[in-house]
């Protein structure tokens, strides 16, 4: 009997074996999935997901969302944010805070997404910009806002800064 | 004129990494040696055109042997270890035995050295020559030998399994490695 | 003794240069330039397999994982061994404390020598066989068996605990699967009644030693290609450079050229195996033939023997790759289980069975002369 079951054994392994080999056979001829860097530059796509660089989107007037409430700043793990601003005092007497300059260190930052998250205003977001090496770490150092931009108004909100919207709530969900 | 150049160097080498396994003080240093020496009395064998005993020689002793022996070694306490040379009578003891012995070696093949070189024909002996004779049982065919030699193996192979055999004991129920 | 219009093949430009050499130097000093150029070949041939063996390894092998593989350096990448060969070359080989020097200096020589040896001995092709013994087959075995004695040394020599157990591992596993070989090389030199390997492809014209010995020959075929490839510390046999568990066993110390050689020796030694296997069961270089069809052998022909060599060594390398990459490396003693207990009396009792084979006249050739025969 241990006999029988010996000389089953070695055709079990056999069988076994060979099952195996044709798995690892079909193998080799699936498609490759290596990604070809730079010369797939063109046609490579990243995913919406993908988040690699913090910006503010401008719409044709040069106007942004952030109302410098320093939210992301509070949020941000590691101090990559840092917004600085100016308190004005508008026509009808209320005092109000005015984007100075939005600074957001690329060297330090984790990409956790927490800031895109808490902002109120939606004014931030991660783009899929990947190739962000650069030779000077002063570089790294970005002005989100841009020259002589402006708080966007509240009624003309509605319409504008479509064409991130997606991203964006795609962001928040994640 | 080669076959003297190459024989010299094999000579050469013998005597010297002879010398070198007897003195060396590290005992794994020693077994390479010791492989060198077997390896250059395969050259003898090659310029002598016996390649079988080559063959043998190098896949017996070198490979089979010394890979044991090795190994062995490895399995010892601390095989890395000097170990000095014994001073004294014991060493004196030895160095004269080995000069006898290397007197009369040479006395012997001195004296009959024209004797042995009549029997040395330079031809290749096929495999199936070494066979017939050794599995034969004619004149000068060596099949009882060769079964004696066959039966040294299988009492030494009985004898280790049976040293390495664990012992059973009433209480253990026999396992699948026991049997 | 084998004279055809064969167009590709050495023979004539072997025997010119020959012929220039004995006419332009003394006898004696002709066949030292002779010893020379051959001893020159075999090293650079050596080399230049391991390198074009390299390269396609990692293609394989990444083919097998759906990667690329190496695809920067020259087109396909195909420069990129030559790249690795440059840089072994000119990297510094590192000294270690405490490590017995001249052992570890003598290791990697050891593993070289042995695999050079054993490489030497191949016949690749219609008169490209520098040494054609007598005892071939059992000349392979005996000086393949060399290697381990530097594997061993090496691991101790290292004075490092990894490369000891690599190299212990690597002891036992080749002392159990070099005995397997030797009995499935053994029960090819029954069916061929010869070990000198020009004969042995000499009596695999029409029938090769495959089919020659049907079951018993089958059977010693997978063993010998099982435990050749266990033999060269590769595939689900790699315990011995384990390196999830050993870092590199036997070689973790080496660099520079010293681990180049036991680079080099891994690869050719799996060539040596494939080789031998395609030599002794395969035909070797002998294109395929079929008796009485004059037309399609004279086309075999035209193919050079040297590429019927490689190519027969290169499939059977193939399915090694094709194995290293399908199957789990094995436990230690699952390993010796598999071949004290399994490889090896299933090849005590088909040797048995081969010699009753020849004996009563069952092969392919005794049964259908007017087929197969010489």
């Amino acid at each position: 009997m241990k006999f029988f079951n010996y000389i089953e054994g070695i055709f079990t392994a056999l069988r076994s074996l060979a099952g195996g080999m044709i798995v690892t056979w079909k193998e080799l001829f699936t498609p490759k999935v290596t990604m070809q860097y730079p010369e797939n530059r063109k046609t490579l796509t990243i995913s919406n997901r993908w988040r690699s660089e913090l910006i503010m989107p401008h719409d044709e007037n040069n106007e942004h969302a952030c109302t410098a409430c320093g939210i992301c700043m509070m949020n941000c793990p590691n101090g990559s944010i840092e917004v600085l601003s100016t308190t004005i005092e508008t026509e009808d007497g209320k005092k109000k805070k005015i984007l100075n300059k939005h600074l957001w260190n690329y060297g330090s930052c984790t990409f956790c997404n927490l800031c895109v998250i808490t902002c109120p205003s939606d004014a931030i977001i991660f783009n899929n910009e990947f190739e962000g090496a650069v030779f000077d770490k002063s570089k790294l150092l970005h002005r989100l806002n841009r020259e002589d931009s402006k708080l966007r108004e509240r009624k003309k909100d509605t319409a504008p800064a479509t064409t991130n919207t997606t991203i964006k709530k795609e962001n928040k969900e994640a | 004129m080669t076959e003297h150049i190459i024989f010299y160097l094999l000579a050469f080498v013998i005597t010297a990494f002879s010398i070198l396994t007897v003195t060396s003080k590290r005992i794994v240093r020693s077994a390479t040696y010791l492989l060198f020496v077997l390896l250059a009395t395969a050259g003898l064998y090659m310029m002598l055109g016996y390649y079988f005993l080559f063959a043998v020689q190098i896949s017996v002793y070198a490979g089979g042997i010394m890979v044991l022996f090795i190994m062995a070694i490895f399995l010892t306490h601390k095989p890395g270890k000097r170990v000095p040379i014994r001073q004294g009578w014991k060493l004196g003891s030895c160095i004269l035995l080995s000069v006898a012995g290397v007197l009369l070696c040479g006395d012997i093949i001195l004296n009959n050295v024209v004797g042995v070189v009549q029997y040395i024909e330079k031809k290749e002996l096929t495999m199936q020559e070494i066979g017939t004779t050794m599995l034969g049982t004619g004149k000068q065919q060596y099949l009882l030998s060769f079964e004696m030699m066959s039966i040294l193996l299988l009492a030494c192979i009985v004898g280790a399994i049976l040293i390495a055999r664990k012992t059973k004991t009433v209480k253990n129920v026999p396992n699948e490695t026991e049997l | 003794m084998l004279i055809y219009s064969q167009p590709l093949e050495l023979t004539k430009f072997l025997a010119a240069i020959d012929n220039f050499l004995h006419s332009n130097f003394a006898p004696g000093w002709a066949i030292v330039v002779e010893g020379i150029l051959v001893g020159a070949m075999i090293l650079v041939m050596y080399a230049l397999i391991a390198l074009v063996m390299i390269y396609i390894e990692r293609k394989i092998a990444a083919f097998f994982q759906a990667r690329l593989g190496p695809n920067r350096v020259g087109k396909y990448g195909i420069f990129q061994s030559l790249a690795d060969m440059i840089k072994i070359l000119i990297k510094e080989v590192i000294h270690i404390k405490k490590a017995d020097k001249f052992l570890f200096f003598v290791a990697p020589f050891f593993v070289i020598v042995s695999s050079v040896l054993a490489f030497g001995e191949l016949p690749f092709g219609i008169n490209l066989h520098a040494l054609d013994f007598n005892i071939g087959v059992f000349y392979l075995l005996s000086v393949s068996s060399l290697g381990i004695i530097g594997i061993l040394l090496a691991g101790w020599s290292s004075n490092n605990k990894y490369s000891m157990i690599g190299a212990m591992r690597s002891g036992a596993q080749f002392i159990s699967y070099e005995l397997s070989a030797g009995f499935a090389l053994m029960t090819i030199v029954v069916l061929s009644g010869s070990m000198q390997f020009s004969e042995i492809i000499e009596g695999q014209r029409y029938c090769w030693n495959l089919f020659n010995g049907h079951l018993p020959a089958l059977i010693a075929f997978i063993i010998y290609l099982i435990s050749g490839h266990a033999e060269t510390n590769r595939g689900p046999f790699d315990l011995p450079e384990a390196e999830s568990e050993l870092t590199a066993g036997y070689h973790t110390e080496y660099s520079g050229l010293q681990f180049g050689f036991f680079y080099l020796s891994e690869y050719l030694n799996m060539f040596i195996v494939a080789a031998v296997a395609a030599t002794l069961f395969l035909g070797g270089w002998m294109p395929i033939q079929i008796k009485g069809w004059e037309a399609f052998n004279q086309v075999m022909w035209y193919i050079p023997s040297w590429v019927w060599f490689i190519g027969k060594a290169g499939i059977l390398m193939f399915i090694s790759l094709w194995v290293r990459w399908s199957f789990p490396r094995l436990r230690i003693d699952l390993l010796l289980n598999l071949e004290w207990k399994y490889l090896l009396p299933i090849n005590l009792v088909n040797m048995l069975v081969m010699v009753m084979i020849v004996l009563s006249g069952f092969t392919l050739t005794d049964l259908f002369p007017a087929l197969f025969g010489n």
